[in-house]
């Protein structure tokens, strides 16, 4: 109905007039050609020196489409940027509905002999290929390149999906010189802009009288200067959620003469949006295909949180992910339940199902997982999952059942993404909910160690993890072979080696993971003259700081918080004394976001160190990178030092004298 | 991603015919159980090679997967091309009773195209069927057919076992030959103590194998495609795309090569070898020619895979190359090739398996299924220069760990040979490392080494000189991760191209170097080298193991003490002598100085499994010694 209504809006709009390009096609300067480095970052391989792109509707034979128009410039500087002569562009297709490219112009500049020589790309070096099912790639790469070359081209990407309009990625991993952006939308249709990333943007909105239709578009352009690239390093979830860019979304159809439509002005419009889908509308409560046999599963317990512990279990033995994401059905409650598998909406969707069936007030929580995109604003189309929620005796649980090792309130970590939508159409609760997030780990590590007086030590290791270090442990864990798994171990353990090896609690999700073995290590302690130096925290401290580079411009992303504690006790060789011991130490990140805390005494045996190793919270933003740093730098200092050991009879004498 | 596509693509998935069979799990034998992740229960191939230009593949294969680590094992997956047509192909899925789970048809495949990241074009395909198990163990079973024209795609191999961790209940190839010279040559590998059944008949050939245990991989054993029963299959009389073959030897299989998909294909235009000439108008040497032409084409070209038509096998011609300044192993080698013979220089184009792994041809075997890249040699005074055309930074002469020391096929004009490419031997992968460093009285230490890399050694080095400072940095807070708190202030290299060596000047800092222990200061000396491999414990090892490359390190550090300590202790003067090679450490006091000298050599070598535990003991000294700390007290 909208789309019948827009195609003879715009049909009415017809083709605009493109403004004049600053940067001109062809038109390379000498200056440019031998340009060898990027002025304000040395280190880039290449550069975008201009990029030109818009967006807008056009209507030509009475069909509509959305046209994007491309012109880029890359300066290469180096080998490394070679990869950059290549361009794909990817085009999606629907049964008959496909986009396509267009006008592909493409040209290599070199300067050769004080000249500017130009190489135009032909026909025969674009290559088309049918990648799938659903999208083709057109892709060439630049002749002549080599280093200090310019390419530029120019293509135009017509797309039947008008209302796809694809996120506009201003920053990359290479940086961008000048970038010119447009988007053209008809009036009465009104799409939401959301800004991402730390770059302001500074939007422009104007308004523009077609004369000769008597039509006004509005445009939102940008003008952006100098933007620097973004690369990817450790700790980080998805790199391009934090590249600047800028999304859009149809929020409302305000058109004179025709009902005023509203989509996603707010979470909640997103929510209600969704929930009057016929999947979350009808379908849930559609229970002919399971009533009997829940009947047995159940057997008539009461317990509301019981029944849904059971209900969890059962989808999860019941059912198989297909690895495929989603917020509505693919196969439907039927279908998956015949087949036993399903993307993430048939598994969840049908524990909702069950649930509710069994007098449960459960609902659908809808979410962005981390590797899709982070749920900046309202939108309905960039949240790609849905997860279960009940409500019982005032509490929130929530499940995901597509994964083996997932737990009611343990989700796998890619669904804690700045929270999820609940869609509770019976109660009329369509809410946005922040506090869904990992719950802290809290993990022990004992370690009995007995030293000899040659260095050599033996002892016995137990640990106990919990919530998402159990999780992590067990994915890891499973269907590895044990002797691979003891020989890998063994290595990052400073080559200690075991026996007698025992997991604990491994092929469940529920409860915590025990671990415990027995290891010998001729390297328990230095022996250096007649002394021992021995680190107490032995195999378990941490020597390399993952924290490597000067600054960082993205948060760092742990997945959950953790505690880790370990206690260690070492028993002295016979006619051993200590000599001397490292400090006790307490290190606080800021704003409680973590603390370490080292205590180390004397006892009866010999040593016992007691180690508590908190971090705080899941995600550390990049204004605390450099304290992180700093943080994992003490810690490896004060893992580093050691306790030394001389032999008791000087020592006895000493102290006897001392005492007399 | 260099390397050139072969007939390989269907190596090991091919076609099949039908029986039926009892495909429940609860009498599997514990020999085929033990250490898999997956069984073959079977593996049918029938080969019928119906005329010179005909040829079809069926093949059954049926997979039981035990676990989640044994999926891959099981995909419901075939490759084709244009050459090939892909027929009846279908999958069903039993579950561990045998009972059928689900059928898969023909259109429920999915058909996608094989291109990757390395490569702007290729008409290879793919069929496959993303089947998501429910439960384990499950059954696949998939059937298909292919037919092609190109006899010469007779697959090149059957090999018994599918992978590491897989065992094979029966496997079986099956090839039918319509006439006596359309019979194809066999090599038998590993057969020996199987359980094999060989059928022989005048038009016919058949192997069956019964019960095969699976392998599993230990560090530094053999490639599995070394350890695993199969035999080679080549065409001696065939067709490809467009040419007849007929191959008994190597020297055959060179001149078809030259006078068919090489022929013609290295014109150039007059203005391309006027700027080639004039290139070289001012040297006289073969090799000092061949270096500048190398040389440009460095400067010139780049690495691109474009896969069309016979693309697989026959380059790009010169002439494309030329104009687009772009193309894989085989068009850039060519496109190389053809602006030498434009000034005298005479080159061969030679297929070669690259890889770190160092892979021979076989010498009586001559087939073009051998290897994955193609290389250039230059003759001269009785040796060859080798050069890899697709590398824009190589010195000359120099190919480094990617296709040294192996039995490569070179392409002449007249003829073929094999020929073994540069070893780059024991101590001539070289590194020297001198520096010194001060270290101050709360920790910290601050210095400067330099490094001077030769050999297979230099190959992994030399690259740094491209590299962004960025990388640069990265790079050195790995080399050096066993100082934390690494700061680099300065980096200078020195890339002699000519002589193949490089040299680094580093300057660096770090705090808490040296650890306190009550008023001590400790410190492992040797800051700049240390061995940082031990290779894994095996509590019980099986197979074989090798050293492909040896290499020989010697160091050098002098390090100065903050004053008012003095040196409690060192540690005493270490040195090793094995079968895998040596090593010497010694730390000394000299006028207030201590200084390190060490030297470490591991010799290239294959040794058997119970050589591992001493092999395993001498790097696990090695690394500890490595460790070993000074100790430093205050003067009182």
């Amino acid at each position: 109905m909208i789309i019948e209504r827009m195609l003879l809006v715009v049909t009415l709009l017809a083709c605009f007039q493109t403004r004049a390009q600053e940067v001109e096609f062809g038109n390379v300067s000498k200056e440019e050609l031998m340009e060898t480095s990027y002025a304000q970052d040395s280190d880039a391989s290449a550069a975008v020196t201009f990029r030109k792109q818009e967006t807008y509707l056009l209507s030509s034979n009475g069909i509509l489409r959305l046209i994007t128009e491309v012109h880029e410039r890359i300066k290469i500087y180096n080998k490394d940027g070679f990869e950059y002569a290549t361009e794909k562009v990817n085009l999606f297709k629907a049964g008959s509905d496909k986009e396509e490219v267009r006008k592909i112009k493409a040209s290599t500049y070199n300067l050769e002999d004080d000249k500017v020589v130009e190489y135009s790309l032909e026909k025969d070096q674009i290559f088309d290929t049918a990648m799938s099912f659903n999208y083709d790639q057109v892709k060439f790469t630049m002749p002549h390149v080599k280093e200090g070359s310019v390419i530029e081209f120019t293509y135009s990407i017509s797309s039947p999906f008008v209302w796809n309009i694809d996120e506009f990625r201003f920053q990359r991993d290479i940086p961008v010189k000048h970038l010119m952006a447009e988007l053209r939308t008809p009036k009465g249709f009104n799409f939401r802009q959301t800004q991402k990333g730390f770059l302001i943007l500074n939007s422009k909105k104007t308004t523009k009288q077609d004369h000769r239709l008597g039509m006004e578009v509005v445009i939102t352009s940008y003008d952006l200067k100098n933007i620097p690239a973004m690369k990817a390093e450790n700790y980080v979830d998805n790199i391009d959620n934090y590249r600047s860019g800028a999304m859009f979304e149809l929020v409302s159809i305000d058109i004179p003469g025709t009902p005023y439509r509203s989509y996603a002005q707010t979470w909640q419009d997103v929510a209600k949006t969704i929930g009057s889908s016929s999947d979350y509308k009808n379908d849930l409560d559609k229970t002919r295909s399971f009533k009997e046999e829940l009947k047995t599963v159940l057997g008539g317990k009461t317990d509301q949180l019981q029944i849904a512990k059971d209900l969890f279990k059962y989808v999860k033995d019941q059912t198989e992910w297909n690895g495929l994401d989603g917020k509505s059905f693919q196969n439907g409650i039927k279908k998956t339940l015949k087949e036993k598998k399903g993307n993430a909406a048939d598994i969840n969707l049908l524990l909702v199902a069950m649930m509710r069936d069994a007098g449960i007030r459960a609902n659908p929580v809808i979410l962005s997982t981390k590797d899709n995109s982070m749920p900046f604003f309202p939108t309905v189309d960039r949240l790609n999952f849905v997860i279960a929620h009940a409500f019982i005796d005032g509490k929130d649980y929530y499940m995901d059942a597509t994964e083996e090792f997932s737990d009611i309130n343990l989700l796998p970590v890619r669904d804690y993404n700045w929270g999820g939508l609940l869609v509770d159409n019976h109660n009329k609760v369509w809410k946005h909910i922040t506090a869904i997030k990992p719950r802290k780990a809290n993990n022990i590590y004992a370690l009995d160690i007995s030293l000899d007086s040659e260095g050599y030590a033996e002892g016995n290791f137990k640990s106990r993890l919990s919530d998402h270090s159990a999780y992590r442990f067990r994915e890891n864990f499973k269907n590895r072979d044990l002797d691979e798994y003891l020989n890998e171990m063994e290595q990052r353990y400073l080559g200690i080696e075991i026996s007698d090896y025992e997991a604990g609690n491994t092929d469940t999700y529920e409860g915590m993971v025990t671990e415990k073995f027995v290891y010998e290590t001729e390297n328990g302690a230095d022996v250096i003259g007649d002394k021992l130096y021995v680190h107490p925290l032995a195999f378990l401290r941490m020597d390399e700081n993952p924290f490597k580079l000067e600054k960082r411009e993205y948060p760092i992303d742990f997945g959950f918080p953790f505690r880790d504690r370990y206690m260690v006790n070492i028993k002295l060789p016979q006619g051993y004394v200590v000599e001397s011991m490292p400090e006790n130490v307490l290190v606080h990140l800021p704003n409680e976001l973590g603390s370490y805390k080292y205590v180390v005494k004397k006892n009866a045996a010999g040593i016992q160190l007691s180690v508590t190793f908190d971090l705080n919270s899941a995600i550390i933003s990049a204004t605390n990178y450099s304290e992180l740093k700093e943080y994992y730098n003490q810690i490896i200092i004060k893992g580093s030092e050691q306790v030394v050991l001389a032999r008791a009879s000087n020592e006895h004498n000493q102290s006897t004298a001392g005492s007399r | 991603m260099r390397h050139l596509i072969l007939f390989l693509f269907l190596f090991s998935y091919f076609p099949g015919f039908s029986q039926s069979d009892d495909l429940q799990i609860f009498n599997l034998k514990t020999e085929l159980t033990n250490n898999a992740n997956a069984i073959v229960r079977l593996d049918e191939m029938m080969v019928d090679i119906v005329s010179k230009k005909e040829m079809v593949l069926k093949r059954k294969k049926i997979v039981t997967v035990l676990n989640e680590a044994g999926n891959k094992h099981a995909v419901a997956f075939v490759g084709y091309d244009n050459g090939k047509k892909v027929r009846n192909i279908q999958a069903k899925v039993y579950n561990a009773l045998g009972n059928e789970l689900e059928k898969i048809k023909e259109k429920d495949f999915k058909d996608v195209s094989a291109v990757d990241g390395g490569t702007l074009y290729t008409d290879y395909r793919y069929m496959y069927y993303p089947y998501t198990p429910v439960s384990y163990p499950y059954t696949i079973e998939l059937e298909y057919e292919i037919s092609t024209k190109n006899t010469g795609e007779l697959p090149a191999a059957w090999i018994f076992l599918d992978d590491f961790l897989v065992s094979t209940e029966e496997s079986s190839i099956h090839i039918n030959f319509a006439s006596p010279e359309l019979k194809p040559e066999i090599k038998e590998l590993r057969l020996e103590n199987l359980d094999i059944e060989k059928v022989v008949t005048a038009n016919s050939i058949q192997y069956l194998a019964k019960n095969i245990p699976a392998i599993k991989s230990e560090s530094l054993c053999p490639s599995f495609s070394e350890l695993a029963p199969l035999v080679r299959l080549r065409p001696v009389n065939f067709y490809y795309e467009g040419f007849d073959a007929s191959i008994q030897s190597w020297n055959d299989l060179g001149i078809w090569m030259s006078s068919n998909l090489l022929k013609g294909r290295d014109e150039l235009s007059p203005v391309t070898i006027g700027e080639v000439q004039n290139l070289v108008k001012d040297v006289d040497g073969t090799l000092e020619k061949a270096q500048l032409v190398y040389e440009y084409v460095q400067q010139n070209t780049r690495y691109i895979s474009v896969q069309v038509g016979i693309g697989g096998m026959q380059p790009i011609s010169a002439i494309d190359v030329d104009r687009v300044k772009y193309g894989d192993c085989k068009g850039l080698s060519n496109y190389t090739m053809a602006l030498l013979k434009t000034v005298g220089v005479e080159a061969y184009y030679a297929h070669v398996e690259a890889g770190n792994e160092q892979v021979d041809f076989e010498d009586d075997f001559p087939d073009l299924a051998q290897g994955n890249h193609v290389i250039l040699a230059i003759p001269h005074e009785g040796s060859y220069y080798w050069i890899d055309c697709t590398s824009q930074i190589h010195p000359f002469g120099f190919i480094g760990d990617f296709t040294d020391n192996r039995k490569a096929f070179i392409i002449k004009p007249n003829g073929g040979e094999i020929v073994r490419t540069t070893s780059y031997l024991n101590e001539q992968n070289q590194q020297l490392t001198k520096g010194d460093y001060t270290l101050q009285l709360d920790g910290s230490m601050n210095g400067k080494v330099s490094i001077v890399t030769k050999g297979i050694q230099y190959d992994s080095h030399f690259n740094l000189t491209d590299k962004t400072e960025e990388h640069i940095k990265k790079h050195y807070k790995n080399f050096w991760n066993n100082i934390n708190n690494l700061h680099i202030n300065s980096y200078e290299f020195k890339n002699d191209k000519k002589e193949v060596v490089f040299r680094e000047d580093v300057a660096i800092s770090a705090t808490n170097y040296a650890s306190k222990s009550g008023d001590r200061l400790l410190f492992a000396a040797n800051a700049f080298n240390k061995n940082k491999y031990v290779p894994g414990r095996y509590r019980n090892r099986k197979l074989p193991f090798e050293i492909q490359r040896g290499f020989y390190d010697e160091d050098q550090t002098s390090i100065t003490i903050p004053q008012g300590y003095s040196v409690e202790s060192v540690p005493e003067t270490m040195t090793l002598e094995t079968t895998f090679g040596t090593y010497f450490l010694q730390i000394k006091e000299e006028n207030g100085q201590i200084v390190l000298e060490r030297r470490l050599l591991v010799k290239a070598g294959e040794y058997s499994a119970t050589e591992y535990g001493a092999f395993r003991d001498f790097m696990k000294n090695v690394s500890k010694h490595d460790n070993s700390k000074v100790v430093l007290k205050p003067i009182l």
